[in-house]
């Protein structure tokens, strides 16, 4: 009874604590809402809108269709132009990302039965952008060029079923729009608890030496899992508030991302999370010895968990020495997780070796804490 | 202005810095270790796309089709058992990343000169990578298609000539530019040295400063008669040459490590990121002005530097895709500008004449920068 009165009053403490420093409040509240809408709402990393120049040296009925086929939501004309040279312009400075060029004779070509070539140059500078308008072009002159093969055989479109040809029928599970929003809020709301459990705690901590409360601490009669417990525990309810506001307002609100699995599950998954992100923030906090060193060493913790985690390249892309080196990163389980939860819609028996592996993690981190801790301040 | 002033503080500075030799070797490790993450970790190349084949026909057509998916670089085949449960178990579990179901009969009704469907399933949840399986997908396929339209056709008696005009009588020619061989490590890699110059100078000057207010050594600041612009250059230079010495090893890493080329000019390089590092900087000067701890002047660089220079700099979404909210909010922070210069000079081999634009608005956005950092900056002490 003691222990646990104990470990409240220093609970309310840390909370005191975080809420009296006003700039800090703000900054908490910006991430979880503010943050979370800019991440997701403005950026689109499927092709979209790509703009383009066409230099049509054909001028025919044929080559006016085709380039008319590059349109919206995909493709943007930027401009009809007449000389290449204005084309090489736009794409070193930015401003389109493609120049298609239909040569003089193309619907002469498809008259004659001859093929018909067009060129697409494509600015690469941005390789994962550069690859999709490649990609979306190929789609399109592919179709165009189907189209044709049928008129110069004298046939209408419905008779294309007539081929022996494989017709594909692409289907896109747990996404279907592929909303993208879907993805970078959630991933975002991701980053953000992993960021303000590492850098918080640690913080909190090192305050406590550099003002030397951590003396105090030491004579009075909690004991160091005690201390840990109660920094967590703070951490905990500020966090589980966070996300609340979070899902309900940006998440929801803003992006109605579903939520196929169950909310309730979803809190008690992040409260795990919480515990072994808050270990590795304290482990921080124990080895730094002010927060400048916080800062450097949260962020050095930081960048491999979140690019470790799987959510922006996936393992089969990483070489094999990262891969191994993601069963590390804790926010890895929580990613599949919660994507789990929000967007498939899982089960126990998804969850339950994912959130076992995360808190197993956090008990390791936690215990190799408390060892340095005490070798630290109690010798 | 008095130098010796400034001097004094400078010297005051770099004995810190030295003294804490741990701070030190984080202030140049962290950039190069950032370097090595992102380079390797945000590849966003999609290749090895573990994949599971249903495949209900068992003939020669469909090993065949299959055949096409596992011989392809960007695929590889995960499981091939007639388990449809299973299969979509595994895509749930993010094991596969499509499932490929050859319906029964598809042979049959190929044979039989009609077009048959074939089902693929795509892991929606990431839909970038989505979209990319599908085109690969769709190449894989129309591939496949155009063999089997010139065999249609051979065996309707037409000659080798006419066979690859009848099978695709309009061709794309796609030629990459600036990055012939579409490398995304090559985009990233230049464009992190902007990133990452955005996200650890302000940490060094912010933080160097709330530090002083926090311990109560601000008050010999507030004290003495040094004015707030002499502080302000004082706390500046020794992180100013930090950043400089950071900018050149993160231009060794693109270079060396991750051979990317360099097709301009070096000097320019040189002046655009030590403009750069100084607006950098500055905002961290700015940020000390109103956060009063150490702990919310990191929060603040971070949420500062993190979103904007991850997302709007062009380094993973060209500018000119953005939405219009995007655009603004990406000419509003400073790592879109010097991201144009680097992938200007790395890449595209532009002369400065062509960058110069770029270049002046990061002059004129570092100005304005010390301005807002020298006017909110009081040696009064705040209520």
């Amino acid at each position: 009874m003691k222990r646990l009165r104990r470990i409240w009053v220093l609970t309310v403490k840390e909370i005191l604590q975080l809420l009296r420093d006003r700039t800090l409040l703000i900054a908490t509240v910006y991430l979880f809402t503010i943050d979370i809408f800019l991440a997701a709402s403005g950026v689109k990393l499927t092709l979209h809108h790509a703009a383009y120049m066409v230099f049509d040296q054909d001028r025919t009925q044929a080559s006016r269709e085709l380039r008319g086929r590059f349109r919206s939501p995909y493709f943007d004309l930027k401009g009809l132009i007449l000389r290449p040279e204005q084309a090489f312009g736009a794409l070193d400075k930015g401003k389109v990302l493609a120049f298609l060029d239909i040569p003089d004779g193309f619907e002469q070509d498809l008259k004659t039965k001859r093929q018909a070539r067009v060129q697409l140059l494509v600015d690469t500078s941005n390789a994962m952008m550069g690859y999709l308008v490649a990609g979306y072009a190929s789609q399109i002159v592919a179709e165009f060029s189907q189209e044709q093969m049928l008129t110069q055989l004298g046939l209408t479109e419905e008779m294309l079923d007539r081929f022996p040809l494989i017709k594909l029928k692409q289907r896109v599970f747990f996404n279907p729009n592929q909303e993208e929003t879907w993805f970078t809020a959630l991933s975002e709301l991701l980053t953000v608890i992993t960021m303000l459990t590492m850098l918080l705690p640690a913080a909190a901590l090192v305050r406590e030496k550099e003002r030397g409360t951590i003396e105090q601490l030491m004579v009075s009669p909690v004991s160091t899992m005690e201390v840990f417990l109660a920094k967590i525990l703070a951490m905990t309810v500020v966090i589980l508030v966070g996300t609340l506001i979070s899902v309900g307002i940006v998440i929801e609100g803003a992006f109605h991302v579903p939520i196929r699995g169950s909310m309730a599950v979803f809190m008690l998954v992040t409260t795990f999370y919480v515990f072994t992100s808050c270990g590795y923030g304290l482990l921080i906090g124990t080895i730094a010895r002010n927060l400048a060193q916080v800062g450097l060493l949260t962020i050095i913790a930081i960048a491999p968990i979140v690019f470790l985690s799987g959510t922006w390249t996936p393992p089969e892309a990483m070489p094999i020495w990262l891969r191994s080196l993601m069963a590390f990163s804790p926010l890895y389980y929580f990613i599949q997780s919660s994507y789990g939860i929000f967007l498939k819609g899982v089960g126990f028996d998804f969850l339950f070796p994912k959130v076992g592996a995360m808190f197993i993690l956090g008990f390791l981190v936690l215990g190799l804490t408390g060892f340095f801790f005490r070798k630290r301040f109690i010798g | 202005m008095r130098l010796r002033r400034v001097w004094a503080l400078v010297e005051k500075e770099t004995r810190e810095i030295k003294r804490d030799p741990f701070f030190l070797l984080m202030a140049f490790l962290v950039p190069s270790l950032f370097m090595v993450l992102f380079g390797y970790g945000l590849s966003l190349d999609v290749k090895n796309l573990p994949f599971w084949v249903l495949d209900y026909d068992q003939s020669k057509t469909s090993r065949d089709l299959v055949y096409h998916f596992v011989t392809s670089r960007y695929f590889e085949l995960k499981g091939s058992l007639l388990d449809e449960k299973k299969a979509l178990a595994a895509l749930t579990q993010g094991d596969i990343r499509l499932i490929l179901v050859v319906p029964e009969g598809l042979e049959k009704t190929l044979v039989a000169q009609r077009s048959a469907p074939l089902q693929v399933i795509i892991d929606g949840t990431f839909p970038y990578r989505a979209q990319v399986v599908k085109n690969y997908v769709t190449a894989i396929i129309g591939l496949f298609n155009k063999k089997r339209l010139q065999e249609f056709f051979r065996r309707k008696g037409f000659t080798e000539q006419q066979l690859e005009t009848m099978a695709e009588p309009v061709r794309l020619d796609v030629r990459y530019l600036y990055n012939e061989e579409a490398k995304s490590v090559w985009s990233i890699a230049s464009a992190l040295i902007g990133m990452i110059l955005l996200m650890v100078p302000p940490m060094l000057t912010s933080v160097s400063i709330c530090k002083e207010k926090e311990t109560g050594s601000i008050y010999n600041i507030y004290a003495s008669t040094i004015t707030r612009g002499e502080f302000l250059l004082g706390k500046l230079v020794p992180y100013f040459l930090i950043s400089a010495l950071n900018a050149l090893i993160l231009f060794a890493w693109a270079i060396w490590v991750f051979k990317t080329p360099f097709r301009g000019s070096f000097f320019f390089f040189i002046l655009s990121a030590l403009v750069y590092a100084l607006c950098s900087l500055g905002i961290g000067l700015w940020i000390s002005s109103f956060a009063r701890t150490q702990i919310a002047a990191l929060m603040i660089s971070l949420v500062v530097a993190m979103v904007p220079s991850f997302l709007y700099s062009g380094m993973l979404v060209p500018v000119s895709c953005l939405d219009q909210t995007g655009q603004i909010e990406a000419h509003l922070f400073p790592a879109m500008y010097f991201v144009n210069i680097l992938h200007g000079l790395f890449l595209k081999g532009l002369a400065w004449t062509t960058l110069w634009p770029e270049f002046m608005a990061l002059v004129v956005y570092t100005l304005v920068v010390y301005f807002l950092a020298y006017i909110s900056f009081h040696k009064r002490v705040k209520r």
